[in-house]
């Protein structure tokens, strides 16, 4: 009886000394954080709240006390690149830098609930290049080019482009961090195998894919999972036959004829290989079991002696036909928030973040540079020789529609083409509806 | 006759053991597994032995401050949720104890249950915003409460009714009063239950993401499924071995959790009463 | 005597329900109030008033109607196997006379693991490249299956998968309504000759109804929920086959910002599992004593 009462208080006193702990890092953490708090509670201490702001902060500063800047990235090897290139522009600027990861959906959900804020937590923030038209128009991002930045002519237009608003001509609202643009991943040996040379046009794609299956190998791999997978999956081939989402006056276009093409060769191709998860494919196609399909080259690192490499995307139905930019491009850019409270250095961050010296290093870990210099550095060149087809690439890239609405595009012409690739529509019926959805998404306000 | 009834049951565990056991082997086999071994076919049983994922976890993922984190938010959440729950079952179960509320409360402790957190959470986060608490622990920790209280009274309720009301009824006639019953007498009978709705708020706490991810602003005070779902990204390929080696590391310290709350907290609460 | 009762009643219940009200009070109407607008995260000045029209949209939407068909599908089929297996392991259990604590703890380890690494443990298993599972099927001379991109076998493997983490749940509560089954109950009954099954049937199951009547409630409520695995392993597909309520509303809420459209179907979710529950509620405050 006695011991269990013993056992008892025990728990109970673990409980609340668990709970001590709880509350003391909860005071700890509200005091060695957040700057935005305690100007808030010093602008309803007092109606001249405005007032009382301005100097404590510059009383901050002036005391020597460290800037707390915070970067929401997107996690994975971004925030290690940014972790590992950040200690020396602390040093150099007495700032402390916080790298804050997130997956994609939740990372830009984050910025824009903080975004609703008079102060924002964020002084520099990571964006997907597609919804960079849903910040923009939004005022959520910092006009770089009204407070004073000058565009660097060192990155690559068609990145450079990303950031800007209107799309390619505007000011510019965010520097491309990370480049990117999708390559045909094949395997080098299963050609040779073959007797094949690398594909310029989607019917030789079709005929090695062919000639790999009937080899007993899987021949294209199609990356039909629904959503934003298939679609960047299936992009460029539309893109290949001469179509797209919209014509220029923003018409409807993904059942035009040119679609209905491309699709009937998705399927041929699937019908050569199979429909595997991204994981799956990478390794599959590394591996030799399958012969090639679409990829993100930051996906894998190629050093020149694997058995895998990159090739630029086929930019041409057949042989004979008219050649169009094939690949889908996306950019992971950094802006900083409208309502950031370090503008200055913000900036500074910025553009030490996007420098030529941070790109060097991040290649290591699998960042895809975005500047002329880096990819001209025959150095890097040598150890990742594949960079030279990715700004071919980017050369040859096609940006997705700019439009705010177009998270919300991507769901619904997602879910009809992997209708398509399931069999339950057939590309009719599935082209005509993804039409009739995407017009019911652009009509909406 | 005996015999085979034996092997046959035996049978039957074995199957039971390897339908529930499998993925969790097959978790742990990936977490030793090297890269190198992953890309191609993953047999059965691993050809290689490394704890290199398990190190880049602590390293560069930062997981031994997760776990911290997490333990912190679901303790706190934990106790503070029992401590007000479990007397509020114990009311809402008594029908004898004139309540007037007891209908709509419990209707209404039932809809918080039910509500959806994805729908909850941005609500939450302009609330939390609007106090100032963004930055805290306060948030996150309310909101675990939030998810587990309801959970704990609702739960509760059906284990108090369970508990015989004639030994209450004859404390009464002894002169013990309300508190008295409810703490010495009914408390101690309840324990098993007490015991199973901590272990499962506690998983709950413990895995809870939504909210985690809405309402931490610092990588110091990341949680262990915020850390678990960076590394699943659209855009970047999985390191099943950091996955995986993620998975062990969440999974040990709640296993501890359970065997503390089974064999400590059922005997510790009912001081003898239940034999477990 | 009967006023100091219930101010009793009310000091016990006190702490929970302030708790409780401050935090859902204004997130609840808050959601409401949104769902009759057309609020926009990015620009909240601009929302208007636009009455009913989200919840007309909604139940026209056919996408909508087939994610609620999905998710009764999932709930129905999960639940009940869930529940099922539970009570059966948990019997099962219970008739061992040694090992059982570690038994116990071995059955519930599913349901400890974090929903991300389930989900994707899970999907090297099912992988059509190198999942176990494949290899199995070619090792007994049968075809390949692409688990979670056909439409025939997506649906059902995410529910094997929701089902074997949480059986444990079940079992979990079935074990611990067993224990509270009196010894001498059962010793009558074998006394009157009652074999296995009978007393199952008999004594078991009346005494532990209460307790899966909560695991119903509790997976019901849940599984309405369930979306990370879908998230994960399918994103709603092979087309829309397995496309959930929930992931309905992340899609229009956290992904496409228009917050007061996913208020409005966070509400429809609501109703629909309120309605489900209400069962429950009458039913328990018809028993209590």
């Amino acid at each position: 009886m006695k011991k269990k009462k013993i056992a008892a208080l025990t728990m109970c006193m673990t409980m609340a000394a668990s709970m001590m702990i709880g509350c003391g890092s909860d005071s700890q953490s509200a005091s060695t954080g957040n700057e935005a708090e305690e100007t808030k509670t010093a602008e309803t201490s007092g109606e001249e709240g405005t007032v009382t702001e301005n100097p404590a902060k510059e009383n901050k500063v002036a005391s020597g006390e460290t800037v707390k800047l915070t970067i929401a990235a997107r996690g994975g090897s971004h925030v290690d690149v940014i972790n590992a290139v950040k200690e020396k522009f602390e040093q150099e600027n007495n700032v402390e830098i916080e790298v804050l990861g997130l997956e994609a959906a939740d990372l830009k959900q984050k910025v824009a609930l903080d975004a609703m804020n008079e102060e924002g937590t964020y002084d520099i923030v990571m964006i997907d290049d597609p919804v960079m038209p849903e910040f923009t128009e939004n005022n959520v991002l910092l006009n770089l080019t009204a407070e004073g930045y000058e565009d660097d002519s060192d990155f690559l237009t068609a990145s450079l482009a990303l950031g800007k608003n209107p799309y390619g001509t505007g000011d510019t609202y965010a520097l491309p961090f990370s480049g990117n643009v999708q390559l045909l991943f094949y395997n080098k040996d299963v050609l040779v195998e073959l007797g094949k040379e690398v594909p310029e046009s989607w019917a030789e794609v079709l005929e090695i894919s062919q000639a790999a299956k009937d080899s007993g190998k899987n021949g294209y791999i199609i990356r039909g999972q629904q959503g934003n997978p298939i679609v960047s999956d299936y992009l460029p081939l539309l893109w290949a036959y001469g179509g797209d989402v919209f014509d220029e006056n923003w018409n409807v276009t993904v059942d035009s004829t040119e679609a209905k093409e491309a699709m009937q060769m998705y399927l041929d191709l699937l019908e050569t290989g199979a429909n595997y998860e991204k994981n799956d494919m990478v390794s599959s196609i590394s591996g030799g079991s399958s012969t090639m399909g679409l990829g993100w080259p930051s996906w894998f690192i190629t050093d020149g002696s694997a058995a895998a490499d990159y090739a630029v995307i086929p930019a041409k139905a057949e042989t004979e036909s008219e050649s169009y930019a094939s690949g889908e491009i996306g950019n992971w850019m950094m802006g900083i928030p409208a309502n950031c409270q370090h503008k200055e250095i913000a900036i500074e961050l910025l553009k030490y973040l996007t420098s030529e010296e941070v790109q060097r290093t991040a290649v290591d870990v699998g960042a895809v540079p975005t500047r002329n210099s880096v990819f001209a550095d025959a150095e890097i060149l040598a150890k990742y020789p594949y960079l030279e087809t990715l700004q071919a690439g980017t050369e040859n890239s096609v940006v997705r529609p700019r439009t705010a609405k177009w998270s919300a595009i991507e769901e619904a012409y997602g879910a009809e083409l992997s209708n398509i690739v399931a069999g339950t529509k057939n590309i009719e019926q599935g082209l005509a509806d993804a039409k009739t959805a995407i017009e019911g998404i652009m009509s909406q306000n | 006759m005996k015999r085979i009834y034996a092997v046959l049951k035996y049978l039957v565990l074995a199957v039971v053991l390897i339908w529930t056991i499998f993925p969790i082997y097959w978790m742990f086999s990936l977490a030793i597994r090297d890269n190198e071994e992953m890309m191609g076919m993953v047999s059965l049983l691993p050809h290689s032995f490394t704890l290199v994922h398990i190190q880049e976890l602590f390293t560069e993922k930062g997981v031994g401050m997760a776990i911290i984190n997490s333990l912190e938010v679901a303790a706190a959440s934990l106790v503070i949720a029992l401590l007000c729950g479990i007397p509020c079952a114990y009311i809402f179960s008594r029908k004898r104890i004139k309540y007037r509320m007891r209908t709509p409360m419990m209707g209404w402790v039932l809809l918080i249950r039910v509500l959806p957190p994805i729908a909850f959470a941005i609500p939450l986060y302009t609330m939390m915003n609007y106090l100032g608490l963004i930055g805290t622990k306060i948030p996150i920790i309310l909101s675990h409460i939030l998810l587990n209280m309801p959970f704990i009274i609702w739960f509760l309720i059906s284990f108090f009714a369970g508990t015989p009301v004639d030994i209450e009824e004859s404390a009464r006639v002894d002169g013990a009063g309300n508190w008295i019953v409810f703490s010495k007498i009914i408390l101690p009978l309840v324990a098993p239950g007490i015991a199973a709705v901590a272990i499962l708020s506690f998983m709950t706490s413990w895995n809870e993401y939504l909210y985690g991810v809405i309402f931490v602003q610092d990588p110091q005070e990341f949680t262990i499924p915020l850390v678990l779902s960076t590394m699943n990204s659209e855009q970047e390929l999985t390191q099943w071995g950091t996955v995986a080696a993620g998975g062990v590391m969440s999974l040990i310290p709640i296993i501890i959790f359970v065997i503390f709350a089974q064999d400590y907290l059922i005997s510790g609460l009912s001081g003898g009463a239940v034999k477990e | 005597m009967k006023k100091e009762k219930q101010g009793f009643a009310y000091a016990m219940t006190l702490p929970a329900i302030v708790v409780l009200i401050a935090l859902s009070v204004f997130p609840l109407g808050y959601t409401i109030k949104n769902s009759f607008t057309d609020y926009y995260l990015l620009a909240p000045d601009k929302a208007k008033w636009v009455g009913f029209s989200n919840y007309i949209q909604i139940v026209k939407d056919p996408f909508f109607r087939l994610t609620v068909k999905n998710t009764l599908l999932f709930t129905v089929v999960g639940v009940f196997f869930e529940t099922t297996l539970g009570i059966v392991l948990a019997v099962f259990a219970d008739s061992f006379k040694k090992g059982k604590k570690l038994l116990r703890i071995l059955l519930m380890l599913p349901m400890l693991l974090p929903p991300v690494t389930v989900a994707l443990v899970w999907q090297t298993m099912f992988s059509n490249n190198n999942g176990i599972l494949n290899q199995i099927l070619g090792f007994i001379g049968m075809t390949p299956v692409n688990w979670l991109q056909d439409v025939k076998t997506a649906l059902p493997s995410i529910l094997v998968i929701d089902i074997w983490q949480y059986t444990p749940l079940a079992f979990l509560l079935a074990y611990a309504s067993i224990q509270t089954v009196s010894t001498e109950q059962y010793e009558a009954a074998s006394l009157d000759g009652a074999n296995g099954w009978k007393r199952f049937w008999y004594i078991t199951l009346p005494n532990i109804l209460s307790g899966v009547r909560m695991v119903v409630l509790l997976r019901v409520i849940d599984t309405f929920r369930l979306f990370d695995k879908v998230n994960i392993l399918t994103k709603g597909g092979p087309a829309n086959s397995t496309a959930t309520i929930t992931q309905y509303i992340y899609q229009y809420g956290t992904k496409n910002f228009q917050m007061g459209y996913a208020s409005a179907a966070s509400m429809i979710m609501t109703v629909i599992v309120v309605l489900m529950s209400a069962v429950y509620l009458k039913q328990s405050l018809k028993e209590m004593k």
